[in-house]
């Protein structure tokens, strides 16, 4: 009888995460390069503990099995920022971080004081070649074309190419982790490849693609079935109580 | 309940994002003021079930992982260097950058000073002052008799002087350039302070390659875009409401949990 409860209960914990991970998507709905997450579920079979000559029916749980990432693109707006670039695609920046090569979506870049394109936290972003990009500050702003390619105009005006900016794919996008601060590692040990079907729109950023209608549906959702759980474990709880009743009446 | 933290975070970054858009609005009308726009990042991450961990001892392993995010916080506010409209003033002494580049202004400290308000007036002295009374440099000083200062895109400074037919030239107006100008560290007044992040300046005559040509007689009037920032405001004023109801909802489900027992 108690089964009841502890299904009830199992559901209660996943739903609660759910909460948690509607909330972060809703908490960076305005977080530039962010992608929107949910909480999978799935069941877990359990046999009860059976008496001899007597087979029950497994008890199903739920348990929340993993995390999908919606990789979709989010919207781009422009910013008119000669170093904000954003992707078109399902490429990912790279920026050297002190724990290795993290990737982004996030393309909000600077100069640091060694003319250094890095992003917000300072970590120089790489170009395809794997190392720091260097700007020359006596000559304009830089150009950045569709596939990364970034150029100045000289003092006689013409193009001087400094390397491209590095875009890379992954074959297995699931297995990249989050690190905060709009970076993703990747410890799966697969080698990223250069990104194909994805451009570069400078002056432009990425906005998340979190969708608002979607994720207040979710919060309803959630916080319904939650009271239908309560509602469940309640009417158990009233069934063992009344059970309880009477057989001390028959005494 | 972690639901309950990060909403207090999304909410927290909507406030700085009203924040930084009500000082746009505020500064409408600041001549050569840059809108900024509030950035934000999302927090750390915990690993509930780690991507790759083995799920069994035949070796399958988890494929995706749950990582359970802890809101967002504000990286950092970011500001916009696009032209802003060019307004005529007929002031002769009101100098407008069509391009780039930034007045140089000396400040009392002896630091130098970066501004696009080309409001000058002179002081006293004659010499060629911003509206705070801080010398632009290079120091240019206008004769107390000069009868009409005529400044020309490249930022020579001619004037008039009664019994001359010729204008004589008393000085030259010099821009300085930065290779990050939305790094420059603001410091009120319409200046900006060079930073870690800006680069060193590159000074240059007004109008050469890579600098923009001086407009006498017009101001550059701020480039906020009154009807962005209205519309910004009102999805800033949206997402912290939405932010709010994920604590009703974290706060439904516990009470919920609270009248179980009856």
């Amino acid at each position: 009888m108690d089964n009841a409860l502890y299904v009830g209960l199992s559901r209660q914990v996943v739903l609660q995460r759910m909460l948690d991970v509607a909330a972060n998507n809703i908490a960076n709905q305005d977080t530039i390069g962010f992608k929107v997450e949910q909480l999978m579920s799935h069941t877990y079979p359990m046999s009860p503990p059976s008496s001899p000559g007597v087979s029950l029916a497994t008890v199903n749980y739920v348990q929340d099995a993993s995390l999908a990432r919606d990789f979709s693109q989010g919207e781009v707006s422009q910013t008119g920022n000669p170093y904000d670039l954003a992707l078109q695609g399902n490429g990912f920046f790279t920026v050297q971080t002190a724990s290795g090569p993290q990737y982004t979506r996030d393309g909000r870049f600077t100069l640091d004081a060694q003319n250094e394109i890095v992003d917000k936290d300072g970590d120089p972003v790489l170009s395809a070649a794997g190392s720091p990009i260097v700007i020359d500050p006596t000559k304009g702003p830089p150009l950045i074309a569709k596939d990364g390619t970034i150029s100045q105009t000289g003092v006689n005006g013409q193009l001087v190419a400094l390397g491209k900016v590095a875009v890379v794919q992954f074959a297995n996008l699931s297995a990249l982790t989050k690190q905060g601060s709009n970076l993703y590692a990747d410890n799966s040990g697969q080698i990223p490849t250069p990104a194909a079907n994805t451009t570069l729109e400078q002056g432009f950023v990425e906005h998340s693609n979190v969708k608002a209608v979607a994720e207040v549906t979710n919060l309803i959702q959630i916080s319904r079935a939650y009271e239908r759980m309560q509602d469940l474990m309640t009417s158990t709880q009233d069934l063992s109580s009344k059970a309880i009743d009477t057989l001390a009446g028959t005494q | 309940m972690r639901a309950l933290n990060i909403a207090a975070t999304g909410m927290a970054a909507q406030q700085t994002n009203v924040d930084v858009i009500s000082n746009n609005i505020a500064n409408m009308n600041t001549i050569g003021y840059k809108k900024q726009e509030a950035e934000f990042e999302d927090l750390l991450y915990e690993d509930i079930k780690r991507p790759g961990a083995q799920s069994s001892d035949t070796g399958s392993v988890v494929p995706t992982g749950i990582q359970l995010g802890s809101g967002v916080s504000t990286a950092s506010v970011y500001r916009i260097t696009t032209q802003g409209t060019l307004t005529n003033t007929g002031n002769q002494l009101d100098l407008a950058i069509n391009g780039r580049g930034y007045f140089q202004v000396l400040l009392p400290s002896g630091e130098t000073a970066y501004t696009r308000a080309g409001n000058f007036s002179v002081n006293d002295t004659g010499v060629l002052v911003t509206s705070d009374g801080y010398t632009v440099l290079p120091q240019t000083t206008i004769p107390q008799t000069a009868t009409a200062v005529t400044i020309s895109s490249s930022g020579q400074i001619q004037v008039s002087l009664p019994g001359q037919v010729a204008t004589s030239q008393v000085g030259q107006l010099q821009l300085a350039t930065f290779a990050n100008e939305a790094g420059l560290q603001a410091m009120g007044s319409n200046l900006f302070l060079q930073s870690g992040s800006s680069g060193a300046p590159v000074t240059g005559a007004p109008n050469s390659t890579g600098f923009g040509a001086i407009q006498q007689g017009y101001t550059e009037a701020s480039n906020v875009d009154s009807v962005t920032e209205i519309s910004n405001l009102i999805i800033a004023q949206r997402a912290y409401e939405m932010n709010s109801k994920v604590v009703t909802t974290a706060d439904q489900m516990l009470q919920t949990t609270n009248t179980m027992k009856s």
